[in-house]
C-alpha cells in the first residue's frame, strides 16, 4: 500500500536522520568546534576582557549553536543505542552528566544573579551592580520634581548607537540623540568658557595651592553645575569654596571666592577660630595672594571662567585597562555632550530639566548589609595581603557575620563573597570592602551533573576491566 | 642481584648523610631572617638574594651567604665589580651597553645616563595600569635588583631580631646596644674566618676561627631570642630547609631515573629482561627521593606544592613515574616504564635548569589561593592527568621513531607503543575531567560561580576535548596506530598551551598569580619541531605504503 510504503520511507529517513545525528563523526566535529570556539575566546579574552569574551564569543549564536548540536548529539546517540543494557550504564552516565550539566548552566544563566557590591566601611548597601547597562531619563519643569521618562535596558557594547543610527529619545520639547559610543576610553576632565551664554551656566575656577617648600601644591578644578551653586574643595588643614559666602565663618581655615555679576572674582578668607573674615578682595587671573594663615600659603588663580562648562577629554585606546571606561555621545539642541558610563548628565531646554543618566543596573536585594569593619591580614613583615575580611551586618542573624576569602556568607538565597577592596589613594587604607553577590538555582543541577559524569567516567573504566577480562578468557 | 640492590640502598642513605651533617663555620647558614613573608633560614635568604641580583647561587666559586654578608659588611669593595645580571636585550641597547655582555658594574647601570629615564618609563606605564610586557618586566627586575642590593648594603634588608611588639623584625641598621655587640662580634668572626681562608691557614687554625664563628652566631641568636622568644621558635624547620637548598632532592631522582632510563632502553631494544630488576631498583630510588624531595617542600611550607609552575612540573612527573609503573605492572610491556622515567627525568632537568621561568623558591601564598582545599585537590589532579598525557606523549615520539625506521619491522613494538598511548590518554581523561569539575566546585565555593570561562579552566577545558576527540576518533575507526601514535604527540601541545601558555602566552584571567615571562621561543620550537617531525613520520610512511 502506498501509504506503507511512504510510511516506511519515513521511517527509513528518520533512522538515517537519528543515525547521522547520533554518529561519531558529528560527535569528533561537534568538540573540536567547540574546543575551537572557546580557544578563540580566550584569546579575545587576553586581548580585551572577560567581559568583552563573553559579549564576543561565549555568549554569542556561534557558541550556543555548537552547544546545540552538542546536546541534540548527545541525545541522538541514547535514542540511537536504546533500549539500553547493562553495559551501556557508564556511557550513558558520562553522556547524561553532560546533558544535565549543560542545563544547568542555563538554567543559572537565565535566571542567576551575578553582581557586585560595595560597602563603605561603616555604611550599608542593599544594591547590587550587574553586567547590564540602562539608559534612564527624567524630566522636571521647575527643577525639583522629576518624572521618569524612559527606562530601557541597551547593550552598546555590541550595538552601539552611530550618527547614521542614532538613539532617539523624545524628551517633553525636543529630542535627545545618542550618536556615538566608544568601549574603552581613558577620561580627563575638561573645562571650558561656555559657549553659549544664558545664564544658565555656573562659574569655573582652576587655582593652585602651594607653600614655599613645595610640600604643598594642589591644583584643582572648582565648577559650579548653576549659578549660586557651592562647590568645595576640601585639602585637609583648609577649605576653599566657590559660591556665595556666608556673613560670618565657621571656625575653621576656608577662602569663599563669589563670582559677581560684574565678571570679577571676589574672595573672603576665615580663619580660624575667629568668625569675621580676615582678608577680602578681588583676584584675577594669573594673580597670587597670601590668604594670611598660620602656615605660608600661596593660592593662585590659573583660570577663571564665570560662565563654565565641563566636558569630557576622552583618550580612546583599543583595550581596556582599569582605568579605562566605556562612553556615549548625546546631542541635544544642537549641542554634543560626552557622558560616561555610570555617570548622570543634566540638560537644559528653553522650558525644562533633563537628567540622563547610562550606567549598569542595580538590583534591590531587599536587605542591607552593613559593614562594620574591614580587614587585610598581611604577610609578617610585608605589605603582602594574606586575607580580606569584613565584619557585616544583616537583618535577623544577630551579631556580626564574618565574611574573608574563601569564606562566604548565605544568607536569603544569595551567596556573599569576599571579592575584592578599595583603598584611600592617599593614605593607602582600605575605605571600603567589595562584595560579589550571587543567586545560583542550577547550582544543584550543575553539581548532580558533574557527578553522573565523574560516575560514568569511573564506570567506564570499571566495564573495560571486565570486558577485557572476558576478552582474555 | 641482592648485593647489587644493597650497594645502591647504601649510596642513597650515604647521599642523605651527605647532607645532614654540618661543617664547621654552618651556623651563620642557619641563622632565622625575616623575608619575603616568612621567616627562613640565612642561606635560603642569600640565596635568593643573590640570585636576584647575580643571577646565580655562587659568585666566582663563592657561596651566597659569604657574598651577601659582604656586601653590607663592605659595599665599598663592591663597586667596581660586575654583580649585576641584565639579560634583556631591548634594556641594553635602550641603555647603550654592548650587548654580547651579561654582568655589569653598579656604576655601568645605574650611572648610566638613560637609568632614570627607562625608570620613568617603567612607573608611567605601571600609573597607566596596563599589563607589562617581558621588556617592563625585565626592567622591573633591573629597578629591583638595585633596591636590593642598597637595602642589603644600608644593612636594612637583613631583619635578624624579632621586635617586642608588631610581626616586623629589626634590621640590622636598627640594632641597639646588645644587638649591636653581638653582631659587631659576629662581623668580626665572620672577617677573621674569611681573612683565614684567604691566607690559607692551616686546617686547625681555620676551624677554630670556624668554631668562634658559629659561637658568636649562637651568641647573637641568644640575644635576638630574649628580645621576643616567641617569635624566635623555629624548631628544625629551618635546619631542614638548608639540607633541602644543600641536597637537591630532585637532581639526585632525575639521575637515577636517567640511569634506570638507559638500563630499560637496553631491555626494550637489546631484548634484555634480566636487567629489568636493576631498572626497577634503580627507578624506585629516585621515585624516594622525589618523594622525599615532595614531602620536604610540603612539610616547609605547610601545603601541597602545587601553586606555581616549577611544583607543578615536579608533581606531573612524580606522576608519570607512577602511571608509567602502574601501566608496567599491567602489562609488561617495558616500553611504557622506559618512557615514564625517560620522561620524569627529562621534566625534573628542565624543572632544575630554568630557574628563571620555573622557580624553585619556596613563596608563600596569594590571597586568593590561601587555605583551600578544594585548590590543592582540583589543581593536582589536573596536573597529575597532564602526567599521564605527558607519558602519551613520550611514548609517540618514541612511535614516530620506529615509524620513520620503518613500519613493518617495528609491528610488535609499535602496537605495544600505541595501545600504551591509549591507556595513557584515557587514565588522563579519568583525572583531567573530575579535575575540571573540582576546579568549578572550588571557583564556586570561594568566587561563587562554577564555571566563569576563565582562560586557565578553559584551556583545561580545551584539553579534555582535544583527548575526548582523539578517543571517539579512534572509536570510529579513523585513529589506528599510526594515527594514535600522532596524536599523542600533537594533542600535547594542548596540554602545552593549557599549562604553559595561558600563563606565558595569553597571560589574563584570575589565574595570574603564576603569571611571568620567558622561554617562550623555546616553547614554541618545541612544539613546532614536534608537529614537523609528525608529519615527517606520516610522509615516510606514505612513501613506504605506495
Amino acid at each position: 500500500m502506498p501509504q506503507n510504503t511512504s510510511d516506511s520511507k519515513l521511517k527509513v529517513s528518520l533512522r538515517r536522520t537519528i543515525k547521522f545525528l547520533a554518529s561519531l563523526k558529528l560527535a569528533v566535529i561537534v568538540i573540536l568546534a567547540v574546543a575551537t570556539v572557546v580557544a578563540v575566546g580566550t584569546i579575545v579574552e587576553s586581548k580585551l576582557d572577560a567581559t568583552a569574551a563573553k559579549k564576543l564569543v561565549y555568549e554569542t549564536f556561534w557558541m550556543y549553536s555548537v552547544m546545540g548540536v552538542l546536546a541534540i548529539n548527545l541525545i541522538a546517540v541514547m535514542v540511537d543505542r536504546w533500549p539500553w543494557k547493562a553495559h551501556h550504564t557508564a556511557f550513558v552516565l558520562a553522556h547524561i552528566g553532560i546533558l544535565i550539566l549543560l542545563l544547568g548552566a542555563m538554567i543559572t544563566q537565565k535566571f542567576g544573579l551575578d553582581g557586585t557590591l560595595r560597602v563603605g566601611i561603616g555604611q550599608s548597601n542593599q544594591y547590587v551592580v550587574v553586567p547590564e547597562t540602562d539608559i534612564l531619563v527624567y524630566s522636571s519643569f521647575d527643577g525639583d520634581r522629576y518624572t521618569k521618562l524612559l527606562e530601557k535596558e541597551v547593550d552598546f557594547f555590541l550595538d552601539p548607537p552611530t550618527k547614521e543610527k542614532p538613539l532617539q529619545i523624545s524628551a517633553l520639547d525636543s529630542t535627545i540623540k545618542l550618536t556615538d559610543y566608544k568601549r574603552y576610553v581613558i577620561p580627563s576632565r575638561k573645562v571650558m568658557a561656555a559657549k553659549e551664554k544664558k545664564g544658565r551656566h555656573g562659574a569655573g575656577l582652576r587655582f593652585q595651592i602651594q607653600n614655599a617648600n613645595i610640600k604643598v601644591n594642589v591644583i584643582e578644578w572648582l565648577v559650579q553645575r548653576r549659578p549660586g551653586d557651592l562647590v568645595t574643595h576640601n585639602f585637609g588643614p583648609a577649605a576653599l569654596h566657590l559660591g556665595p559666602a556666608p556673613e560670618k565663618g565657621r571656625g575653621a581655615n576656608e577662602i569663599y571666592f563669589t563670582p559677581q555679576a560684574t565678571g570679577d572674582l571676589h574672595y573672603v578668607v576665615f580663619k580660624k577660630d575667629s568668625e569675621a573674615p580676615i582678608k577680602t578682595g578681588n583676584l584675577k587671573e594669573g594673580e597670587v595672594f597670601n590668604p594670611g594663615w598660620k602656615m605660608p600659603i600661596e593660592v593662585r588663580a590659573l583660570r577663571y571662567f564665570p560662565e563654565a562648562e565641563e566636558d569630557w577629554d576622552l583618550q580612546e585606546r583599543s583595550a581596556p585597562t582599569p582605568l579605562t571606561t566605556a562612553a556615549v555621545k548625546l546631542e541635544f539642541n544642537g549641542e554634543e555632550h560626552w557622558m560616561l558610563l555610570n555617570d548622570t548628565l543634566k540638560l537644559f531646554s528653553e522650558g525644562a530639566v533633563y537628567i540622563v543618566s547610562y550606567g549598569n543596573r542595580r538590583i534591590d536585594l531587599g536587605f542591607p548589609i552593613k559593614l562594620n569593619q574591614f580587614s587585610i591580614d598581611r604577610y609578617q613583615g610585608t605589605a603582602r595581603a594574606m586575607a580580606y575580611k569584613s565584619q557585616v551586618e544583616v537583618p535577623d542573624l544577630t551579631g556580626p557575620q564574618t565574611i574573608s576569602m574563601n569564606e562566604p556568607l548565605k544568607y536569603r538565597g544569595f551567596t556573599i563573597y569576599q571579592a575584592s577592596f578599595q583603598e584611600d589613594p592617599n593614605t593607602l587604607q582600605p575605605i571600603s570592602s567589595i562584595f560579589s553577590v550571587n543567586r545560583d538555582p542550577g547550582r544543584a543541577i550543575k553539581y548532580l551533573g558533574s557527578f553522573i559524569i565523574s560516575l560514568g567516567i569511573v564506570m567506564l573504566f570499571y566495564f573495560k576491566k571486565k570486558a577485557n577480562k572476558g576478552k582474555t578468557s | 642481584m641482592k648485593r647489587l640492590q644493597i650497594i645502591l640502598i647504601l649510596l642513597l642513605s650515604l647521599l642523605v648523610c651527605k647532607g645532614s651533617f654540618a661543617a664547621p663555620g654552618d651556623a651563620l647558614r642557619y641563622l632565622p631572617v625575616q623575608h619575603a613573608g616568612r621567616i627562613k633560614p640565612y642561606d635560603t635568604f642569600a640565596k635568593e638574594t643573590l640570585e636576584l641580583v647575580y643571577g646565580k647561587s655562587t659568585y666566582e666559586g663563592r657561596g651566597a651567604p659569604e657574598i651577601v654578608l659582604t656586601w653590607m659588611l663592605s659595599p665599598s669593595a663592591w663597586e667596581g665589580k660586575k654583580i649585576f645580571e641584565v639579560r634583556n636585550h631591548e634594556i641594553l641597547k635602550a641603555m647603550n651597553l654592548p650587548e654580547g655582555q651579561r654582568y655589569f658594574t653598579g656604576e655601568e647601570i645605574f650611572a648610566n645616563e638613560h637609568f632614570q629615564m627607562l625608570m620613568q618609563d617603567l612607573q608611567a606605564k605601571r600609573e597607566s595600569k596596563e599589563k607589562l610586557t617581558p621588556y617592563f618586566q625585565a626592567l622591573e627586575r633591573l629597578g629591583n635588583q638595585l633596591g636590593v642590593f642598597r637595602e642589603v648594603a644600608g644593612g636594612n634588608m637583613l631583619r635578624l631580631i624579632p621586635p617586642k611588639e608588631g610581626n616586623t623584625w629589626i634590621a640590622v641598621s636598627q640594632f641597639q646596644g646588645e644587638q649591636q655587640t653581638a653582631f659587631s662580634a659576629l662581623t668580626r668572626a665572620f672577617i677573621d674566618y674569611l681573612g683565614g681562608v684567604a691566607q690559607k691557614l692551616p686546617p686547625e687554625e681555620l676551624n677554630k676561627a670556624a668554631e668562634s664563628l658559629d659561637a658568636s652566631v649562637l651568641k647573637f641568636e641568644e640575644v635576638a631570642k630574649s628580645n621576643n622568644p616567641e617569635l624566635y621558635n623555629h624548631g628544625s624547620r629551618l635546619k631542614l630547609e638548608v639540607q633541602y637548598n644543600h641536597f637537591h632532592p630532585f637532581r639526585w631522582a632525575y639521575i637515577f631515573y636517567m640511569l634506570a632510563s638507559v638500563l630499560l632502553l637496553l631491555v626494550w631494544t637489546m631484548n634484555k629482561p634480566g636487567l629489568m630488576k636493576y631498572a626497577w631498583t634503580l627507578a624506585s630510588l629516585g621515585f624516594v627521593l622525589h618523594t622525599c624531595g615532595f614531602a620536604v617542600r610540603m612539610y616547609l611550607m605547610g601545603r601541597a606544592p602545587v601553586t606555581n609552575m616549577y611544583e607543578t612540573v615536579v608533581w606531573m612527573s612524580w606522576g608519570a613515574v607512577v602511571f608509567a609503573a602502574i601501566l608496567e605492572m599491567i602489562y609488561k610491556f617495558r616500553v611504557i616504564f622506559f618512557a615514564g622515567t625517560l620522561g620524569a627525568m627529562v621534566a625534573l632537568i628542565i624543572a632544575d635548569s630554568a630557574p628563571a621561568v620555573l622557580d624553585p623558591s619556596l613563596q608563600p601564598l596569594e590571597a586568593v589561593l590561601r587555605s583551600n582545599y578544594w585548590l590543592t585537590i582540583h589543581v593536582m589532579t589536573i596536573t597529575i592527568s597532564y602526567a599521564a598525557f605527558f607519558l602519551a606523549f613520550i611514548l609517540g615520539d618514541m612511535g614516530l621513531v620506529y615509524f620513520i625506521r620503518g613500519e613493518k619491522q617495528f609491528e610488535d613494538k609499535l602496537q605495544k607503543i600505541s595501545t600504551s598511548i591509549y591507556r595513557a590518554m584515557q587514565i588522563g581523561i579519568a583525572f583531567l575531567a573530575p579535575g575540571i569539575i573540582l576546579g568549578g566546585i572550588w571557583a564556586d565555593y570561594s568566587w561563587g560561580r562554577f564555571w566563569g570561562w576563565d582562560p586557565k579552566e578553559t584551556w583545561a577545558l580545551i584539553v579534555l576535548l582535544g583527548y575526548l576527540a582523539v578517543l571517539h576518533g579512534r572509536q570510529a575507526g579513523w585513529f589506528r596506530k599510526f594515527g594514535m601514535i600522532a596524536s599523542g604527540v600533537v594533542t600535547f601541545s594542548l596540554v602545552i598551551m593549557a599549562w604553559y601558555g595561558v600563563n606565558f602566552v595569553l597571560g589574563a584571567g584570575l589565574h595570574s598569580y603564576g603569571f611571568g615571562a620567558g622561554g617562550v621561543e623555546y616553547v614554541s620550537v618545541f612544539v613546532l619541531a614536534h608537529v614537523l617531525l609528525v608529519i615527517y613520520a606520516s610522509l615516510v610512511r606514505k612513501k613506504l605504503t605506495v
